[in-house]
Order: C-alpha cells, then structure tokens, then sequence
C-alpha cells in the first residue's frame, strides 16, 4: 500500500474568499494564518491583541469547523477522482490509498502533479506527502516535507529529522519530551520502547510502530455518500456569476469525483442559490447523456451562469444530484468512429446556449397530413424509406403561403406550371376539435396537392383547397 | 478543317507549351456523384476540411440534391448537422433521399449570431461527416472563422448564402452558384464555379439532379400544361364541393 497525505495547512481561513492578510481564530488566539499576515510576524498560537498590533488592517475570521467539515467532506469526495479508498483525518487532512491506482494515472509523480494541481485549482494550499505507511505520510504532510518514500525500510531515515510536534501530542507531553533531550522523531525511535511505554502510557509506542509499517494501521475509509448535496456558504452575499462560478465549481469537482468513485454518472443535476430573504434561485444543468466529466458539467454551468440574472445576492449554493445512474468506464473505439457519446459533450453545449429544443434529431411520423409528418426528437430515430412514396419536397415552409390565383391559375412571380397531379390528401378529422389547445394538431384537412414549377425555375408543391391556392413545400 | 491543322491546336502540340491544369491537391475530395461537377473540383469532389460557399437566391432549384449523394452515403456512417436552415425539414422526404435519420442533426439558432457560433462548434468538434449551414447575413469575419475551425478536419463544411454575396470577398476556397435552368436547360441545375484552388474555370456546368419527376416527362408536361391546368381546377372545385 502507498498512501498519500494532503494537509490544508490554511483550510480554516481558505473556505472564505481569498483576501490578505488575514488570519482565523480560535479561542482568541490565532489557528491558520496567509502568506501575508506570517510576513508580518504573526505566528500560530498568537493572542489576536497581539496580532492586531502587529498589522492593524487584519481581518480576521472565526473558526468555523461546521465550514471545515463541509470543505473537507467535499475535498474527499473530490479525491474520489484518483482513488475509491479516501480517509479523512480530522480536522484538515485527507490520506489517499494510491497504490492500486498509479498506473491508471501514469506513475506516481504524474498523480502527485495531477492531484496538487487540482488542489491549486481550486485555491486550496496543501502540504502532500507520499509513504508507504498512512501515519509515516501524514507526520510528513505536517513538517511540510515534499517527501516521496516508497519503501518500508526507508521510512525511520525519512521521519528522523521530523519534529516532535507532529506527534500532536499536549504542549504537557511535548515539554516531558523535550526534557529528556528528545527534539526530533529520530531521538524517539533511539529511547527503549518498554520504557516509553512506561511514562507516556502505551500510545506512543503503538504509533511509533505503526508509522514504521512494523503493526497494521486499519483507518475508517470516507463513505461516499448516497445522494450527492454538497453546500458551500458564502461569508459574503454574492451577486456577480463569476464569482458564483468559481465558488460552484469547487462543488462540480466534488461531485465529478463523488461520481467517480461510485462508478456512476449523471445527466441532470441543480444547483439551488439561496438569496438573504430566504428565497431560492434553481439552476438545472442538463447534459445530452450521462457523465461524470468535471470539464462537461463545467462548461454548462458556465453557459447557464453567464446567462443568469441573480434577482438578489446569494448566501448559500448547494449542488444537488440525486439521479446517479452505473455509468462503466468507457473504452475508446478501435476503428475510429463517433459515438452518440463523443458528441454529447458538443450537443450539450449547443443546446445549453440555443435552448434544449433547438438541437435535435428527425423522426418521421406515421401521418399524411405534411406539416405532422415530421417530430424534432432529442435524436434522431431511423426510419425505412418507402420506394413506393410519391415524391415528397425536402422543405416545408413553416406556415403555408397563400398564393393568387389569376385565370385559374395559381401565380408566383409569374404563373405556376402545374407537372404533377392533383394527389388528394385527406386526414384527421380525430384532432379537429383540439387544433385551438395544442400545436400539433393542425385539423382536419382537405387539400389537391400539385408539383409546380415557378417561371424563375423553383420547384414547388403546392395544393388547393376550399380557401384557393397556397404553397407549402420546396423541392430543393 | 481538322483539329491538328488549326493554329492553336499545333502551339499546344509544342513541348514547351505548358497548360494550367487543376492543382494537384493532396486531400482526396467527397465525390459528389456528378462526373461533370467532380472532374472540375480540385481533388476530385467536396473539399474536406475547407469551407464551401453554395450561393443560391431562390429555393427550390434543386441546390440540395446536388449534396445528396455525398450526404446519404456519408450519412451511413458519419453525423450530418443541418444548421439554421430557413424551412422545416420533411422527415420523409430525407429518408426518401437515401440520408440516414438517426445520423441527422438539426440546429435551429435564434439568430445569425448564435447560427454562426453553433456551425464554429460543429466544425470545430470534428465529429461531423458533414455540416450544412444557412448564414445568409455572415461577413468576410465569421466566414473566416469558420474557415480556421473548418481546417485539419475531415468534415464537408457547407454554407449557403444569397447570389449577391458572390461579389462581396470571401476566405471559402470553393464557391459555386447555383441557378435553374433556362429555355432548354429546363429542369437542370446550372453551376458557376466563381472560385476554386487552381485556373479559373468559366464554364458554367450543367447538372442534372434529382428532380420530382424525370426530365422527359418535364417536356412532354411542358407542351401540354395549357390544357392540364385549364382541367385541373375544375375537377378540385368539384372534388372540394
């Protein structure tokens, strides 16, 4: 087994949009602090007066672990993209088992790369470490030590030179230690065991040998959960979409690896933005078939977003997907040709910009009345062609034209030919009564059709009914 | 007078004469299933991967029967995308050609911006055997666009727009008007290549495409029309009343 630790050294003041310099507390002293403020000279466990004195402009955040908790639960579901066996240590770090999965990814230091730059992506700072023993990974994401270990026998050389700290033990036991002259983890694994035992009671022991891989070290795994609704809140109303969009994207990640380690996909999900006065504004993002694609998700809610007007600020925005269906891993195709699945990702996106109903297949429709004879389908549907159906023009004009008739004869520009007919078509009186409720029924009809030729060469098909001469269909 | 005696004909017999020809062109053409048309588009039929300009003015002349051919065979197994087209496609009629509908895609675009941003798209995803695309209000600009999208693919890319474009520039390397047939040409599609990769070629092409009835019936209609459509009227005013 190989684990990898990701520690988020600055989740606590990472979860509220990025400003500087800043810093959260907890118990009036202070527990994470940016770039910024450590530049000012604030250090870990400072009282806030302090701090404050030391930069007057600092704001500063409370420490909220129901926040942090959210956050982390949505970085674990996110870490389901590399890996199905996610752990989380509480309150700000994820082990990930990655041994089974290396060679999907191309090798440990192309999965290191891909999970740090995710991390980065979504303005996450992290301190990862790789070893073959959970605690041996996590004691290192601590220190900060950029560590690769990959085998057991290196891991004592590695932690060595480790603080004692990392041992998170109470300021009480770390004096203890420090009293017998131990200051690096290498000075603890020297001290006898049985001894240690002795005055720090038996965990000390037990962790030092299960960071050495010498006794198992079982962890509860994160269960991914059964419905997906992650919720971010904003510590500030929000009422501009890009700012939203980088805040719901945090969430499309989760949710792309939530799918992922569940083995499932979706095709519709909502993002639900709840406003100050408690009402709610719901996005549906649809895709044209199932997926877990972050990159597909993203750029519908980016098109959605863009086109979005906020009626007021939004306070909190939770992502929803509860229609998980068992999506298998997809293989690619071996002579080269374009599934229905390699082009969803291009539907998607028309249809997110056009509308849902203006992309769509053709599907013939068993009736003789022409302007029923065709249904727009989310995708076409084959249809036989039938050798003995008279000809039948490519257009119709969406509504018939009335054309003038001048000495019998029907004109535009110019008098008609009249080549082929009259083909009587009569049908549907069934839909007689309801052609003022839906669309689609157009009545019952009673109609000579003619192929015409027009004197500037088109070719036309025409008909004649009670009311004269109109013009229907292009023979292109 | 014979051919070999004509003072022309002996300068071209001379060796160090060189006649332009068509450019040779590395990609193979779609054979469009005319030999008259495909023996003068460079590469033997449709470009792949370039824009083709179809500059028709009125409807209805049979400017789309001469992509049906290359359209229903590659509609076997490739996508065809119709985008913006100014009328309703009739589902039958497609199948009727011979086009595989469950390999047909319809775009309808709200306006002649979205129309050229969803042909951008299409092009540019290259999954497309074909894309055919009414911009009857593009510029030089989008033209250009679509033409940059439209390279390193395999797709046919066609775009149609009014006749009156042709005198406005374009960055399509194959342009084809598109009337019908006058007097004797009846019935045929005649086709102007006003450009193509290689010599000019001034000649119009006279096509014969698929029309809803043949071209001998044609005449014989021609001839009798006066005393058809002095009957016809008649007879529907009785079968309507």
């Amino acid at each position: 087994m190989l684990w990898l630790a990701l520690y988020f050294p600055r989740l606590a003041i990472e979860i509220y949009p990025p400003q500087s310099p800043c810093v959260a507390v907890e118990k009036d002293r202070i527990c994470a602090l940016d770039t910024a403020a450590a530049e000012a000279g604030i250090e870990h466990g400072m009282r806030l007066a302090s701090a404050l004195g030391l930069s007057p402009g600092l704001i500063v955040y409370q420490r909220d672990i129901v926040r942090e908790t959210q956050a982390l639960d949505a970085l674990a579901c996110w870490a389901g993209n590399f890996t199905p066996q996610v752990s989380v240590v509480s309150p700000d770090s994820l082990l990930l088992e990655i041994g089974g999965c290396l060679r999907l990814f191309g090798g440990l230091p192309a999965l290191h790369r891909q999970v740090l730059a995710g991390c980065a992506e979504q303005g996450w700072s992290v301190q990862a470490a790789v070893a073959p023993t959970p605690l041996a990974a996590y004691w290192l994401a601590l220190a900060g030590e950029d560590a690769m270990v990959q085998t057991s026998h290196a891991i004592a050389t590695v932690l060595a030179p480790l603080p004692i700290e990392v041992l998170k033990f109470n300021d009480n036991e770390i004096n203890r230690l420090s009293s017998f002259g131990v200051r690096e983890l290498g000075d603890v694994f020297r001290l006898p065991r049985d001894g240690l035992a002795r005055r720090f009671g038996p965990q000390l022991p037990t962790l030092l040998a299960r960071a050495l891989g010498e006794i198992p070290d079982p962890r509860p795994w994160f269960v991914f959960p059964e419905c997906f609704a992650q919720r971010i809140e904003l510590p500030a109303p929000v009422d501009n979409t890009q700012a939203l969009f980088f805040v719901a994207r945090r969430l499309v990640l989760a949710l792309s690896g939530w799918l992922s380690a569940r083995a499932s996909g979706i095709d519709t999900c909502r993002l639900v933005l709840r406003h100050h006065d408690q009402t709610t504004t719901e996005v549906t993002l649809k895709m044209a078939g199932y997926t877990r694609d972050a990159k597909r998700i993203e750029r519908i809610l980016r098109e959605r977003l863009d086109r979005l007007q906020l009626a007021a600020p939004v306070e909190t925005c939770v992502l929803i997907a509860d229609a998980a269906q068992a999506l298998p891993g997809s293989t690619d195709s071996l002579f080269g040709e374009v599934a229905v699945e390699a082009l969803a990702p291009l539907i998607e996106r028309l249809r997110a910009r056009l509308g849902e109903d203006k992309v769509g297949g053709l599907a013939a429709v068993a009736d003789y009345r022409p302007e029923c004879a065709t249904a727009m389908q989310m995708q076409g549907r084959a249809c036989m062609p039938h050798s003995h159906d008279r000809q039948r023009p490519l257009w119709l004009l969406p509504q018939a034209r009335t054309l003038p008739e001048v000495n019998g004869r029907p004109h535009h520009a110019g008098p008609l030919q009249l080549l082929a007919g009259p083909e009587r078509i009569e049908s549907g009186w069934w839909d007689e009564d309801e052609i003022h409720d839906t669309h689609s029924a157009c009545g019952d009809v009673r109609r000579d059709y003619f192929v015409a030729l027009s004197s500037r060469g088109e070719w036309m098909w025409i008909y004649r009914d009670g009311a004269g001469w109109h013009w229907q269909g292009i023979f292109s | 007078m014979s051919a070999s005696s004509s003072p022309l004909a002996q300068v071209l017999q001379r060796a160090d004469v060189w006649r332009g020809r068509l450019a040779q062109v590395s990609v193979e053409g779609e054979p469009s299933g005319f030999d008259v048309l495909d023996a003068e588009l460079p590469g033997g039929g449709w470009p792949r991967g370039a824009l083709t300009e179809l500059l028709v003015s009125q409807q209805g002349v049979g400017e789309l029967s001469l992509l049906l051919p290359a359209l229903a065979r590659l509609s076997q197994t490739g996508w065809v995308a119709l985008i913006a087209p100014s009328h309703l496609p009739h589902a039958a009629a497609w199948a009727g050609a011979g086009i595989a509908l469950e390999h047909l895609w319809l775009v309808r675009a709200n306006d002649a911006m979205d129309a050229a941003w969803a042909t951008e798209q299409v092009l540019a995803s290259g999954a497309f055997a074909a894309v055919l695309s009414w911009l009857p209000k593009a510029n030089a600009y989008a033209l250009r666009r679509l033409q940059l999208a439209a390279e390193g693919q395999r797709s046919l890319a066609f775009v149609m727009r009014p006749t009156h474009a042709a005198s406005s520039s374009s960055p399509a390397p194959l342009r084809l008007t598109l009337e019908a047939g006058q007097a004797d040409d009846v019935g045929y599609l005649i086709a102007r290549l006003i450009k193509r990769r290689g010599p000019l070629q001034h000649q119009p092409l006279r096509l014969m495409v698929k029309r809803p009835l043949p071209l001998a019936r044609l005449n014989k209609k021609r001839i009798t029309h006066l005393s058809l459509s002095r009957r016809q009227p008649t007879m529907t005013d009785v079968l309507l009343k």
